[in-house]
């Protein structure tokens, strides 16, 4: 038997987060949008995080399937990393004129992505990926914009959708949404509107929320290239969550294309803000004359940290132990599920999976494992995909399906 | 950011609609009724038709045109608008030896109905006139809501990602409606369902009647456990802005 959470000093702390600030918790880390079903289940607030674990302010210990919803790729606090982040800091991080660790940065980039020339920093995915879209723009001198269904590409009013609070028609006027995988769609879209379409903006693969992700079918890829090479439209590839953990060298390899733009933040500096935007040598000139800047978007101790991390990714072969992770823990789960007569399914890459509990298609029943996971110290979510990272052990990927079993013997009590 | 013809499908099927709960739900509202039996039909060019009908001191509405003693034409959603904001007087085209009716019992009703969907502070202290006002905002939001989700343009795009399905939404086990998802057209049935796909629920008449009154944070009730959401919560996360239009609408 597992030890229960409790929650207390979260729940005080959430008491006082409400008074000065909206919601308590915004976001995606909030108990809204982070779907905490039930409410009781989950802790509130961290007080610190170690490799794969985080520990919350009632002293509770996680195994982080999250990664802090994917910045996490090498272990919290990883020493390497952390090691040139402090060098630098020592020297100097926000400082009038930029420190060549930015170049240093840029070239490893360009030598470490396969479709980038250049590289242009800033801080959050959202940043990028609106880059990516003034781009595609300022490029094409064009205004239409395709999307898939299902998408996230940050927060911007661009990104988001007619009924969201906060957005006018004028914000969204020009987006045309596809259903994913649909290349039908696709070639209509670009027959309708000819000459018209700046971009498709796209992750590598459907990773959306509260379904099973999807894979792109065969060809798929290759025929949107073709499209966008035929019409002049410019294909952005947003790999701020996907990216590094399906190919060292970006998603779009791994899918055997090559996108003219790439967006790049989580797993970029295994938790330094930072992301990038990288492109080929057609658009650099474009990227040129945008005006677009921020305050820390030129810091150092990011770039240092960024250029450890993926030093050490490459030197470890993250990606491939990241998959063989979590296809150790794919297979696990499913196996201990079938135990008790589940069919759990996992989609996605085995480093960035999905976990659906497919006997109950209103997803409470999963709501439910989910929570009993997580009140047992594993730090699942019931709808978004999940994040491995590189200092997951063997042992606990074992404690991980102990639990899980024990959470699958609880669900299947209450309901039999 | 609103348009005339949604508000009338929210005047007629929530606002009027509501009428059949007011009966149930406060004595004064079946005095004013008495016996008397009368159904009365409204009906609005380019927007929605139904009938209200009363017997006995209770109220039922009733979808589309039929027999009727006392119709009510309008020839826009605008003119409909005007009658429930009190500016535009309904001539009846059948039924002008019941206008007494209308007069002496349908404009006492809707002042009646209008005093709780439009509560002043002081009437709230009063315990049984609070959940009264509570019970007929819920009538109100859960069947504007579906009107919203089937006329306004927006409503239709979110209701355009709600997959099929069964939504509660109830005030803890006191009231409940059942918002239906078929082929992305939302019917609100108002019973509490036995079966759902997801479900949101606010823990009780207070904190309904906060929330309604723009009190309360929903994002943080849902932190403090109060507000209980699960299931597909695709379909909730999509309801929920189609009740920001209805804040909107009803404002």
């Amino acid at each position: 038997m597992f030890k229960i959470n409790d929650y207390t000093k979260s729940r005080e702390a959430f008491l006082r987060a409400e008074k000065v600030i909206p919601s308590g918790i915004y976001g995606h880390q909030g108990p809204a949008e982070g779907c905490f079903v039930p409410v009781e289940a989950f802790p509130f607030f961290s007080d610190r995080a170690k490799g794969s674990y985080f520990w919350d302010i009632d002293g509770n210990r996680f195994i982080d399937y999250m990664c802090a919803y994917g910045p996490n790729v090498l272990g919290y606090n990883d020493p390497d990393v952390d090691a040139a982040a402090a060098a630098q800091r020592a020297k100097g991080d926000c400082i009038t004129a930029p420190n060549t660790k930015m170049i240093d940065f840029a070239e490893l980039l360009v030598d470490t992505v396969k479709s980038a020339d250049w590289a242009f920093f800033a801080k959050n995915g959202n940043d990028v990926t609106t880059m990516a879209v003034m781009t595609a723009r300022a490029y094409t001198k064009r205004k239409k914009i395709i999307f898939f269904k299902g998408y996230y590409h940050g927060v911007s009013p661009w990104t988001q959708k007619i009924d969201y609070a906060g957005v006018i028609e004028e914000d969204v006027v020009n987006n045309i949404y596809l259903d994913w995988n649909d290349i039908d769609a696709v070639e209509e879209a670009f027959r309708k509107y000819k000459g018209q379409i700046a971009a498709v903006i796209a992750q590598p693969y459907m990773h959306n929320n509260f379904m099973d992700n999807s894979l792109p079918i065969k060809d798929f890829w290759a025929k949107v290239r073709k499209i966008c090479t035929d019409n002049d439209t410019v294909l952005i590839i947003d790999d701020v969550r996907a990216g590094f953990r399906l190919d060292i060298a970006g998603s779009d390899h791994y899918f055997g294309f090559e996108a003219d733009l790439i967006c790049f933040c989580k797993a970029l500096a295994n938790g330094y803000n930072v992301s990038a935007l990288c492109g080929k040598y057609f658009l650099k000139n474009t990227v040129s004359s945008l005006s677009y800047t921020g305050s820390y978007w030129l810091s150092a101790v990011p770039f240092a940290a960024g250029i450890a991390c993926i030093e050490k990714m490459k030197r470890i072969n993250c990606t491939q132990l990241l998959f063989e992770k979590g296809n150790a823990l794919k297979n696990g789960l499913i196996e201990t599920a079938s135990k008790y007569g589940y069919d759990l399914h996992v989609s996605g890459v085995p480093s960035l999976f999905y976990l659906r509990i497919a006997d109950d298609p209103t997803l409470m029943l999963h709501q439910e494992w989910i929570a009993e996971c997580v009140k047992r110290g594993i730090y699942f979510t019931n709808h978004h995909n999940h994040f491995i990272n590189a200092s997951l052990s063997d042992a606990n990927i074992a404690e991980t399906i102990a639990v899980a079993d024990e959470a699958f013997s609880v669900i299947k009590n209450r309901h039999s | 950011m609103t348009d005339a013809k949604t508000l009338s499908y929210i005047n007629l099927y929530a606002i009027l609609g509501a009428m059949t709960q007011l009966c149930e739900l406060d004595p004064k509202a079946k005095e004013i009724l008495g016996n008397k039996r009368i159904t009365m039909e409204i009906t609005v060019k380019k927007g929605p038709t139904a009938r209200l009908a009363f017997e006995n001191g209770s109220c039922k509405i009733l979808r589309g045109a039929g027999k009727c003693n006392i119709r009510l034409p309008f020839s826009s959603p605008e003119k409909f608008n005007g009658m429930i904001d009190g500016t535009v007087t309904p001539i009846p085209s059948k039924g002008l030896t019941k206008i007494g009716f209308l007069l002496k019992t349908f404009v006492p009703l809707t002042d009646l109905l209008t005093k709780y969907l439009r509560p002043s502070d002081e009437d709230l202290k009063d315990e049984e006139f609070f959940r009264v006002s509570t019970l007929l905002t819920f009538y109100v939001v859960s069947e504007a809501l579906s009107q919203i989700a089937n006329n306004d343009s927006v409503g239709m795009s979110s209701a355009s990602y709600i997959v099929d399905g069964k939504i509660k939404m109830s005030i803890g086990d006191i009231v409940g409606a059942c918002i239906v998802a078929k082929d992305h057209v939302l019917n609100t049935v108002h019973e509490m369902p036995e079966d759902f796909t997801s479900y949101m629920i606010f823990k009780d008449i207070k904190l309904a009647n906060d929330l309604f009154a723009g009190r309360v944070n929903s994002v943080a009730s849902v932190g403090h456990g109060n507000i209980r959401i699960g299931g597909m919560i695709s379909q909730v996360d999509n309801m929920n802005r189609i009740l920001d239009r209805v804040s909107m609408y009803l404002a």
